[in-house]
């Protein structure tokens, strides 16, 4: 029996067309098992990205928090970094687009706060600090244990909602938590902002060589629908011990500087793993510990970088 | 599960209804053409591919979470190397995370290459009687994004139970992506044509885990896929200077002995946090032949122990062929 190496071209998978005006069109499209729902779905222009686009305008600078890989510390950085923000008197708003695992609510201390919906659209639940406006799944559902199995679309769907029907109202800056992966829900998010035109991508990643595999793609995704990344931050980055303080690497060591080097974008800072934060930030609220310092720096850096950014 | 879609009119019949697409109520609906054509309800002719592949394979475990880095990868891959070492078991490992594909690089395998022939795609061996297939095999390049809604990566899961050519295997271990969406659901719909299918849940002991962990044990009760046990992933780490140990994920609500507990679930183990773990997963070393007397290793082989005795007690396998 002979035999041929697969790849990609012989499966003829190719990627989805980025746009989703294109979906179920694109030549690429042709023998997709996926084409026909594609195609009964996207029909006409979006009477909603009118609304969108006008929602988007009252907020200065939007900020997402991308990894691809699952576990590396995205909701805790985009919540870090929401509340440094919103302690300096910046309107802050955090959208957490993971509709799987909403970690959001917790970590925000927002999880009993029900989203109330009035005649201008959703109330998005107030952290009691720092008076930020928080949006996620997990503040819709009905009980913790409550699973969301939903396919694409219809996260698509919500997604779209949580922009469109909410009342941010103005803010100096919307962060936007997402789940792991390279899929529906970043596709969505992107083509949501594309009026809007986000400052840019914060890249997430571990210290092992394993979660650089995985970002390395998030990072190619980035590129190749054209939004600028900040900054690559590496989380988990050595453990102190409390005993004798010596520093481990748990996780491996060196991804961060890899990745920063292969697709030459900036390393923004390691973050050191704190057992403190992990146990005060499920209580909700803010401690001074090594990790807020760093993460201080890190926020000042992108701070000059977006401006940057908009004086080109 | 529903068979109303979420862009559907109010009194939607269901697309599984023989008034699908017919109905008054479906006028305007952007379904409506696939719906009356009978697209919808035709049988998928592949889930019979499917089931009779699936027929050689006696046990198959899925490997969830709900939250994204526990360890599902690395468990999956020390789990099916643990089951491996009994050198009159087949194992193979599928990995059905399309977006973050761990398992070639886990397993030391990130050069191969699949081939096909008429029996369908060989699976990649990394051992005698251990065989792997994952979307990291058939990318050009190691970081080509793979960049897929939700129907293609159905498709493409679909293709690897249809086509993979596994032979007669003793275990199939699923490796899975964190949460509960089109992979999860596609993977429980297509292994629903096959007995003896059960999972095992990865945790890490702090709260923001247990809070999506608990979702996923509803989804397994949801879609009736009986639940082998918990184990909790990164319980203490050892300071290899002084010995300290220091609970780097504190268990504020209790871990996953109390999730287990509160579950009404076994506890299948409780793993330390060992660098080396994260290393040889780096390298793709197999952890527990280079480092077989630790106490990582041991808690590897127990739980693989449990697994087997629960599909030896608890599964009803049926054999087709």
């Amino acid at each position: 029996m002979s035999t041929q190496p697969c790849d990609l071209e012989d499966l003829q998978i190719k990627e989805c067309p980025a746009d989703v005006r294109e979906s179920g069109r694109a030549n690429v499209c042709e023998g997709c098992p996926g084409r026909e729902l594609c195609l009964s779905q996207v029909s006409k222009p979006d009477p909603d990205q009118e609304i969108i686009d006008t929602r988007l305008k009252a907020i200065k600078h939007k900020i997402l928090v991308l990894s691809g890989k699952g576990g590396v510390g995205k909701s805790s950085i985009a919540v870090m970094i929401s509340k440094i923000l919103a302690n300096e008197g910046k309107r802050v708003g955090l959208l957490d687009v993971d509709i799987c695992g909403p970690s959001i609510p917790l970590l925000m201390g927002v999880a009993d706060q029900p989203i109330m919906d009035s005649q201008w659209g959703w109330k998005p639940a107030i952290s009691s600090d720092g008076n930020i406006k928080t949006l996620s799944v997990g503040s819709l559902l009905s009980s913790g244990a409550q699973a969301v199995a939903w396919r694409g679309p219809r996260k698509t769907a919500l997604i779209r909602r949580m922009i469109k029907d909410t009342l941010w109202g103005r803010l100096d800056y919307l962060i936007i938590d997402t789940p792991p992966g390279t899929s529906d829900e970043h596709l969505t998010i992107i083509k949501l902002l594309a009026a809007a035109v986000p400052d840019g991508a914060l890249i997430v990643t571990t210290p092992q060589k394993l979660s650089a595999g995985v970002v390395s793609r998030e990072i190619r995704f980035c590129q190749k629908m054209g939004i600028p990344i900040l900054g690559i931050i590496e989380n988990m980055s050595g453990f102190c011990c409390p005993g004798c303080s010596t520093v481990s690497h748990v996780f491996s060591s060196g991804a961060g500087d890899y990745l920063a080097k292969k697709y030459d974008v900036r390393l923004l800072g390691h973050l050191p793993l704190d057992p403190r934060l992990a146990a005060v930030q499920e209580k909700g609220c803010i401690i001074e510990s090594a990790c807020f310092d760093t993460i201080n720096e890190i926020i000042r850096k992108i701070i000059i970088i977006i401006q940057d950014l908009q004086t080109l | 599960m529903s068979s109303i879609p979420e862009d559907a009119p109010p009194h939607c019949p269901g697309t599984n209804s023989e008034d699908a697409g017919k109905a008054s109520a479906c006028a305007g609906c952007p379904n409506q053409q696939i719906c009356s054509s009978g697209a919808a309800q035709a049988p998928d002719p592949d889930l019979d591919a499917v089931k009779e592949r699936l027929s050689s394979v006696k046990y198959k475990i899925l490997v969830l979470s709900g939250k994204g880095g526990v360890g599902k990868s690395t468990i999956t891959a020390m789990i099916a190397r643990a089951l491996a070492l009994d050198n009159s078991k087949e194992v193979g490992i599928l990995d059905i995370d399309i977006c973050g594909p761990s398992q070639p690089r886990v397993l030391g395998a990130e050069d191969e290459k699949v081939h096909s022939s008429g029996a369908g795609w060989s699976p990649i061996y990394v051992a005698e009687n251990l065989a792997v297939m994952s979307i990291g095999f058939l990318l050009n390049s190691a970081d080509d994004a793979v960049i897929w809604r939700g129907p293609k990566k159905n498709g493409m899961i679909k293709q690897f139970l249809r086509d993979v050519n596994w032979g007669s295997l003793d275990y199939l271990i699923v490796d899975t992506p964190p949460g509960t969406s089109d992979e999860h659901l596609s993977i429980v719909q297509y292994l629903s044509s096959a007995p003896s299918v059960a999972a095992v849940i990865v945790t890490t002991p702090q709260e923001i885990a247990l809070l999506d962990v608990r979702k996923e044990i509803t989804f397994c009760k949801k879609v009736n896929i009986p639940i082998i046990g918990i184990v909790e992933n990164m319980t203490t780490f050892v300071c290899p200077k002084c010995k300290a140990e220091t609970a780097i994920f504190p268990a504020t609500t209790g871990g996953g002995k109390q999730l287990a507990t509160d579950a009404g679930l076994p506890l299948l183990g409780q793993l330390p946090l060992d660098p080396r773990v994260a290393q040889a997963c780096d390298l793709g070393h197999n952890f527990l032949t280079e480092e077989p007397d630790v106490p990582a290793t041991s808690a590897y082989k127990d739980i693989a122990k449990k697994i087997i005795e629960y599909c030896k007690n608890q599964m009803q396998h049926v054999m087709i062929r």
